[in-house]
């Protein structure tokens, strides 16, 4: 947050002096700020506010403590001017010492008592520690002396904040029937005059369950003159608590009347016939039948003037065959569901979200059903599947006709997913052959769908095959598609999901930058590239790609954590108060699920749906996590342990170490018990988590981790024994993992481009342990030469059991060099994808000149050159580092 | 096949739909906090059955005296749900939410080569008021119209008696 605006009003000497220290600070040069206020200060050494900059300029530096005593000293002063007090609630706020913020304050109004300024300052800091009664009685006296309409209701809602907390219901009570009787003492005086105000006393009532009253309210004229709106809207949420559904019933026919498309009308309609349904009253004007709701349903169909068809009433019509057929068969009634679905989508193809309407109906057919008729769909308009539709509208219909065929469908074997997918492709080709492609920077273009549905019919078809030639062939095609339709972004989002298949995620990233993602996109789109990329082995681009993500989670925590509750009082939006703090919370919470995993349209039918797919692959991320931080906290203990200190005060690390690595050793094991499983590949969410790789990989990771640190903890402890033991097992250890590594990346050669994600995921995993034990043998030999003799290694005094130690550690040191050097033949040998594709064949029969050649090869090329160019890299990097460790000259 | 509702903060995570289309900026997240702080009737979302994000608009209400105004900050519908009439419903909505704060008039900006948009607003009864010259930076910037439609409290249509001349971008309050 940005300190200028907060001291604008404080003009003058003092201001212009400070304002380089501003500047400084805003700008993040905290060393500069420093310099700058300490010359001020040797002017006028006492000048509170430049005190006060100082110190947050001593904060930010992590100069904490010094930047306490000068506050301290601040404190005790009592500063009552706004300058200081600003810098000094800066610096709290920053080191998490917000209490201190009200002591200031209270000091301050002490001072200046009527200062409305000072007030409401002293009655934010309570509202970022939550003391609410505090709160209270700061409005309360700011009202005192300036009595504004949002000083009242602050305290008014400082009073609702303590009734929602307290648990005594008596006391509740009493509170929310004090906190009722302070606004209908304002209404009666005639002074509310806010909708939020209006908003605030129906939160009230709420709470109390007053739903009359509240019904009361919203019909009076003061309502009406502060909450736009329709009034039988907003009655209507209570007339269904009060279980008033014939009110319900007639209010939301009159709305929809007038309104045949709103869907918040619809739904409660629906709830008011199905309970009267129940009650048999038999009244004439109130729909208490499946008849006379369908009844008026068909009105609201005849209603429509024939130039403009809304979807509502039709859709209406599926939502009631929903609704009867949990209690029974609506057929005889509506006909079938099937009948009712292909209606509404002869009346509604040609506009692009048709389909997507359908799509949650579709699921109600009985599947033979569905499947048995799936062609009704496709033909219902008189296309097929081979139609040449001539002009834009009729694209859009044959396409709505073939995705809702698709969608009742059963999933096509190979052989007719890529006939299909074949036949899309052409039909895409065909309108940019006959000019039917418009290309704008806004629109999307119709025919674009063709080629998107071919490219889930070859990805269907390459699942099927394990075969990487139908995923070129997508890649080619919606690159071309991307030519022509720069705005499409469903094509550029399953370009990103089929490179990364391919396990090309540089490829992946020419595409995702493309999407220009940005703030809070980070964080519901991450899955989609951000977190693939360590785990498709490109550790450079992963860190630029994860440091942008971190650079957006530490501004916003610095921003917004508390102060979106401090905005909602000063602008007097009471909801927001208490509604539940969702920006910061699930971006802070780091077990809230905040993934975006709609955004890629999914055309599979209803039965091969994953509903678990989030909460499951959620659940293997979380894991992944915890292991990788059990891991994480293992290395950084050895680190502590490197320090050169008596083994007494090591101790305690020590102990911590092992527990760190038990608890690491058995969440390894249940985690492979638990995700040594299958998962299936789906086109439009996350891959099958990094766990799963992890943990049913041959290479003994739970060994080879657990082994290693337990070695390096006794090490630090001198037990020359156990550490002699362990190191040989260490090396025996590194010797097997350095041959099997090489059995699980070559398994599966048949299709290289098929199994190039799970062999990079594999590397990436053995990559991180190589990078671990190197790290740690760094670590090792921190230990066994303290820093006094390092410089002369050669002279050192040491034991037979140094000498040994020296020797073992040494000799882990060259069996990890061998590994490395292993590992660098693999690369040396890995293999390239193999390109074959026909659509140049196609284009060329075609007659269709693109007005580039496809990038498709040489991405993958250039990607996976620099892939592997970096491992090697790394690799040489490591062994440059493990061949200067070594001590014994004789090795 | 609409409902409308306020946006909330959980939304932020599900409109990339909406958001990934080229001209719909994402802004930072505290520009969205603050205006579901300042101004939440103003921010509103049309959902679809299947509760899909289709679209949503962002409002502020500023001015002093006779220039106290509703203001449109942004209106997206997505692609897939265009032509469906959500923009005029959005900005019914927004204008009588103007009209109960008794503004006098809404405006708005829209780049003079959104030629969709700038028909969308004249059929909604919006006039071309001014030009605002370079008001969208990029490569090369670009003009702005400052479209305008007076409430009802504006009795005798003052507000909306267009500028003979173009307003340069520091000029605009």
């Amino acid at each position: 947050m940005a300190l200028r605006s907060q001291h604008v009003h404080d003009g003058g000497v003092v201001e212009r002096r400070l304002r380089p220290v501003y500047d400084w600070l805003d700008n993040g040069y905290n060393k500069k700020a420093l310099q700058e206020a300490e010359k001020v200060l040797k002017k006028s050494p006492s000048l509170q506010a430049a005190r006060a900059l100082k110190a947050l300029a001593l904060y930010r530096l992590g100069r904490a403590q010094e930047a306490g005593a000068v506050l301290d000293a601040l404190v005790e002063e009592k500063p009552s001017d706004d300058t200081t007090l600003q810098a000094m609630t800066m610096s709290f706020r920053e080191s998490q010492q917000l209490h201190k913020v009200c002591t200031i304050y209270e000091n301050a109004v002490k001072i200046d008592t009527t200062n409305e300024e000072l007030h409401s300052h002293l009655f934010m800091s309570y509202v970022r520690v939550g003391d609410f009664r505090s709160q209270q009685r700061a409005a309360m006296a700011i009202y005192k002396f300036a009595p504004k309409n949002p000083y009242y209701f602050w305290a008014v809602m400082s009073i609702v904040l303590q009734a929602k907390e307290t648990e005594d219901t008596t006391k509740r009570n009493i509170l929310l029937t004090l906190a009722q009787r302070m606004i209908d003492n304002f209404i009666s005086e005639n002074r509310m005059e806010a909708e939020q105000e209006a908003r605030l006393y129906i939160m009230i009532l709420e709470l109390q369950e007053k739903w009359e009253d509240i019904i009361k309210f919203i019909e009076s004229p003061l309502y009406g003159q502060l909450i736009p709106g329709s009034i039988s809207q907003a009655c209507i949420p209570y007339l269904k608590k009060l279980g008033r559904w014939k009110k319900v019933n007639i209010l939301c026919k009159e709305l929809l009347y007038d309104n045949l498309d709103r869907w918040d009308y619809y739904m409660p309609y629906f709830d008011s016939v199905f309970h009267l349904m129940k009650e048999n009253s038999n009244e004439e004007n109130i729909d208490d039948t499946a008849e006379k709701c369908h009844e008026f349903i068909c009105q609201l169909v005849e209603s429509m003037s024939s130039g403009r068809t809304l979807r509502g009433p039709y859709l209406a019509r599926l939502e009631l065959w929903k609704r009867l057929s949990v209690e029974g068969d609506p057929t005889a009634l509506l006909g079938s569901a099937l009948a009712l679905c292909v209606q509404y989508l002869r009346v509604f193809a040609s506009k692009p979200c048709a389909v997507p309407d359908l799509k949650v109906y579709l699921a109600m057919i009985p599947q033979e059903e569905r499947e048995a008729n799936c062609r009704d769909f496709l033909t219902c308009l008189g296309f097929d599947e081979n139609s040449e539709p001539e002009t834009m509208d009729d694209i859009q219909r044959h396409i709505s006709c073939l995705t809702a065929w698709r969608l009742t469908a059963p999933r096509p074997g190979t052989t007719d997913a890529l006939q299909l997918a074949a036949t899309l492709r052409r039909h895409y080709l065909r309108s940019l052959e006959k000019n039917m492609i418009k290309y704008s920077t806004t629109e999307f273009c119709s025919a674009d769908s063709y080629a998107i549905l071919a490219a889930h019919h070859y990805f269907y078809a390459a699942t099927e095959q394990k075969s990487s030639k139908p995923i070129l062939e997508a890649l080619c095609l919606l690159e071309l598609v991307l030519l022509y339709s720069p705005a499409n972004y469903h094509v550029k989002l399953l370009l990103v999901q089929l490179y990364h298949l391919l396990g090309n995620a540089l490829a992946a990233d020419s595409i995702y930058r493309r999407l220009e993602l940005k703030h809070i996109q980070l964080v519901s789109l991450g899955w989609l590239h951000t977190a693939r990329a360590d785990a498709a082995c490109v550790p450079t681009r992963a860190l630029q790609l994860l440091a942008d993500l971190r650079a957006f989670h530490t501004h916003h925590a610095k921003d917004q954590s508390i102060e979106h509750m401090t905005y909602a009082y000063k602008f007097g939006t009471f909801e927001k108060v208490v509604e539940p703090p969702a920006p910061p919370a699930p971006l802070h919470a780091a077990h809230t699920d905040n993934r975006d995993l709609n955004i890629i349209v999914n055309w599979e039918p209803p039965e091969l749906q994953d509903p678990d797919l989030r909460s499951r692959t959620f659940d293997q991320d979380m894991a992944y996590l915890r292991l990788t931080d059990a891991l994480l906290s293992s290395v950084t203990l050895c680190t502590e342990l490197a320090e050169n200190k008596p083994i007494e005060e090591k101790m305690q690390h020590y102990e911590q170490l092992r527990t760190c690595v038990d608890t690491f050793s058995e969440a390894m094991e249940k985690c492979t018990e638990k995700y040594c499983v299958y998962e299936k590949i789906t086109i439009s969410g996350p891959f099958p988590s990094r766990i799963i790789g992890f943990v049913s990989s041959p290479v003994p990771y739970r060994e080879l981790y657990s082994i290693t640190l337990r070695m390096i903890g006794e090490l630090s402890m001198n037990n020359t024994d156990k550490v002699h033991e362990l190191c040989d097992q260490v090396v025996a250890i590194i010797l097997i993992s350095s041959k099997l590594i090489v059995q699980e990346i070559r398994y599966g050669a048949e299709d290289n481009g098929w199994s190039m994600r799970d062999r990079l995921e594999s590397l990436s995993n053995y990559l991180q342990s190589i990078g671990v034990l190197t790290y740690l043998l760094g670590v090792c030999y921190e230990m066994i030469t303290p820093t006094n003799t390092k410089k002369s290694k050669k002279k050192a005094n040491r034991s037979v059991d140094q000498m040994q130690t020296i020797k073992l550690i040494d000799n882990i040191n060259v069996t990890l060099q061998q590994a490395i050097a292993s590992l660098e033949e693999l690369m040396d040998l890995w293999p390239d994808y193999d390109f074959s594709v026909d659509l140049e064949e196609e284009l060329t029969r075609m007659n269709i000149n693109p007005t580039a050649p496809s990038p498709v090869e040489n991405k993958l090329k250039l990607g996976l050159d620099k892939i592997i160019e970096d491992i090697q890299n790394i690799l040489k990097r490591k062994t440059a580092y493990l061949k200067g460790l070594i001590l014994n000259t004789n090795t | 096949m609409t409902t409308l509702r306020p946006f909330t903060c959980e939304d932020m995570l599900r409109f990339n739909n909406v958001n990934l289309d080229p001209l719909t900026e994402t802004y930072g997240l505290s520009f969205y906090t603050q205006y579901l702080a300042h101004w939440p009737e103003y921010f509103q979302v049309v959902e679809s059955p299947s509760g899909e994000i289709m679209g949503y608009i962002m409002g502020k209400a500023e001015g002093h005296g006779e220039n106290w105004h509703g203001h449109v900050t942004a209106l997206t519908v997505s692609p897939d749900y265009r032509r469906l009439g959500l923009a005029a419903t959005l900005m019914n909505l927004l204008e009588e939410v103007s009209e109960k704060k008794k503004a006098y008039l809404v405006d708005l900006f829209v780049r003079v080569s959104n030629k969709v948009a700038i028909n969308m607003y004249k059929n909604l009864g919006y006039i071309v008021y001014r030009t605002v010259l370079e008001y969208y930076s990029g490569d090369p910037d670009e003009d702005a119209y400052d479209m305008r439609k007076a409430c009802s409290r504006d009795i005798n249509k003052q507000s909306v008696i267009p500028l003979s001349h173009p307003v340069r971008t520091e000029d605009v309050d």
